[in-house]
Formats: C-alpha cells, sequence, structure tokens
C-alpha cells in the first residue's frame, strides 16, 4: 500500500470524527454536572452575574458584570486595577471558552474576589452556560 | 581523623533554605492563593539578588569564581561520576556549579516573567505600568512561559538532588547535613 492510498483512508476518517469529539468545554461542563444537582440554566448564571456583593474592607461592592459589563459583547473594564478585559461573548471573541486551563483560573480567581469564596461546580456550569449562550 | 571545616558560610546557607522552601510555596500555591505566591517570588527574587551579590564578594566557596568552569570540564565530571569515580572538591564540583549557574538564572526568568504576568494579569506588582495598555495576547504568552520556566526549575531541582546523592554516596558524607551546619570534613 503506498503512502497515498493510506493518506485516502485517513484523511475522511479524521473529517468524520471531528463532530463525535466533545469541545474541551463540554467535557468540563459535564464534569461540573457530575457533581451539581439541577441542570445548568443560563438564567441562574445572570442572576449570580448581576448579583452584587458587598466587600467590607475596600467599602465597595463587587459583582461580575460591575467589571465584564451586563452585555457581554462589549469590552469591561476592571473597577479596581482599571485593566480593560476582552468581550467574553464567544460570537464576539471567538477564542472564548476555548482554553479549558484559562476558564478554570480564571472562574477561581474571580468567583474569589468578587464573591469572596470560590463557585461551586453549579455555580461555574451556570456561569458557562449564560456566557455560551452570547 | 579528618578535621572538619568550614565550607559554606551562613549567607549560603540561608539563601539555599530560602530558596526550597520559596519556591516549594510557590509552585504548590500556583492559582489558589496568589497573594502568597506573589510574596513568595519576591522572597526568592530578592534572595537571587543577594546571591548574585554575594558571587562576587562572599567567602571563597561561594563565589562564582569558585565554582564556575567550563562545560567540558563539567561534562567531564559527570563522566566520572557515572562511573563513581568523580574526584572530590570541598566546594562545588565543576557538574554541580555549572547547575547552580543554569538554577540561577532559570529561577531568576521565572521570577521576571511571574513579575510580569502579574503586571498584565493584575496591573499589580512593579511591572505594573508597563502593561497599562497590553493586549491580552500578552498575559497567555507570559503565562504559557512562566510555567514553561518554573516547570523546567523542577527538574532541574531533581537534577540537582541526583547529584547530591550521587556525590554523597561516592565521596562517603552527608551533604545535605553540610548545607545546614556548613561544614565537611578536609579531605
Amino acid at each position: 500500500m503506498n503512502l497515498h492510498t493510506v493518506y485516502m483512508a485517513i484523511i475522511p476518517l479524521t473529517m468524520l470524527s471531528i463532530p463525535l469529539v466533545a469541545a474541551p468545554i463540554d467535557t468540563l461542563l459535564n464534569d461540573y454536572s457530575e457533581i451539581s444537582t439541577a441542570p445548568f440554566s443560563a438564567e441562574r448564571g445572570q442572576q449570580l452575574w448581576m448579583q452584587e456583593f458587598p466587600h467590607t474592607e475596600s467599602n465597595t461592592v463587587r459583582s461580575c458584570a460591575a467589571c465584564h459589563t451586563n452585555e457581554l459583547f462589549r469590552e469591561g473594564k476592571h473597577i479596581r486595577t482599571k485593566k480593560i478585559i476582552d468581550p467574553l461573548a464567544p460570537s464576539v471573541n471567538s477564542t472564548r471558552l476555548t482554553d479549558v486551563k484559562k476558564v478554570k483560573k480564571w472562574l477561581k480567581r474571580n468567583c474569589k474576589w468578587t464573591l469572596g469564596r470560590e463557585c461551586t461546580a453549579q455555580e461555574k456550569g451556570d456561569f458557562i452556560t449564560f456566557i455560551q449562550a452570547k | 581523623m579528618a578535621q572538619e571545616i568550614k565550607v559554606w558560610d551562613p549567607v549560603i546557607r540561608l539563601f539555599h533554605w530560602v530558596l526550597v522552601i520559596t519556591f516549594i510555596v510557590a509552585y504548590l500555591t500556583e492559582d489558589d492563593f496568589l497573594d502568597l505566591h506573589v510574596l513568595a517570588g519576591y522572597v526568592l527574587g530578592a534572595a537571587i539578588i543577594v546571591r548574585l551579590f554575594w558571587g562576587f564578594v562572599g567567602t571563597r566557596h561561594a563565589r562564582f569564581s569558585d565554582f564556575i568552569t567550563s562545560p567540558g570540564a563539567a561534562f567531564n565530571h559527570l563522566k566520572e561520576t557515572l562511573s563513581f569515580k568523580a574526584p572530590r572538591y570541598v566546594g562545588h564540583n565543576p557538574a554541580g556549579g555549572l547547575m547552580i549557574l543554569i538554577m540561577l538564572i532559570s529561577l531568576a526568568l521565572t521570577v521576571v516573567t511571574g513579575v510580569a504576568l502579574y503586571g498584565a494579569e493584575e496591573h499589580a506588582g512593579p511591572m505594573a505600568t508597563l502593561f497599562i495598555d497590553s493586549s491580552a495576547n500578552w498575559e497567555d504568552v507570559l503565562d504559557e512561559t512562566h510555567e514553561l520556566l518554573a516547570n523546567f526549575t523542577l527538574l532541574l531541582v531533581a537534577i540537582h538532588l541526583l547529584g547530591v546523592i550521587a556525590e554523597s554516596l561516592i565521596h562517603k558524607e552527608n551533604l545535605v547535613r553540610s548545607m545546614i551546619n556548613g561544614s565537611k570534613r578536609s579531605t
């Protein structure tokens, strides 16, 4: 069998397999769902997104929306560091929700900063579902 | 019986164990406790600056001129070590000395990329102003580089420990103990 025959056999197989492999973010969602009670909901994600958490030390109020805005298509600005944050909506920023390591890192760091604690798997799943729909 | 001589001065020993502690703390805390991670990185960076200075003005075996030789000499020493024939050095041997230099460089680069990443991601730390208008791409590049360097340093630490064990066995001495009390036997 020459090399061309091998390629001709492999290439269609590779193309066929692409839709069968879950996107990394879906694998993460699936992991979270296994330790959550309710199915993920974009509405609940949005509610928590808008919820304000008083931060007593700095005497300010923190929320996801305060830095990311409540329209995820827009650029955000961090209320403390003033850092410009690229839009989170995957529809305008295709790199969003593609790098699972990055997603986990920032969910951890930002939940801690904003809510004052780590988010539960349920909350993280709700957030991702909310962002995914944008 | 051979007499005990002072080889590692207090600055070197303190530096060594500060590195051990801060590197472990920084490596383990990573994203989980950013404040502690950054503090460990600052202490580690400061320790390296002191060490570089000490490498020129410190005691005999602390000086770079005492243990930095050619890569050929280091390679030769490694070969001799593998056949258990390596000669004994009271200070760093040529391979160990080269490893100290590589670890110092790798650690320094880890700290620098860490401080830069802290500036890019959090607009905090000494490099904060450099990244005020930077794009998110910088964060990704710095993040990956910082992590790669940290893991590379960990690999170097593992090789360093193998070297310490090998030399200790060949010359029947406890090099870890020497790094605690500073003494070795003279011959």
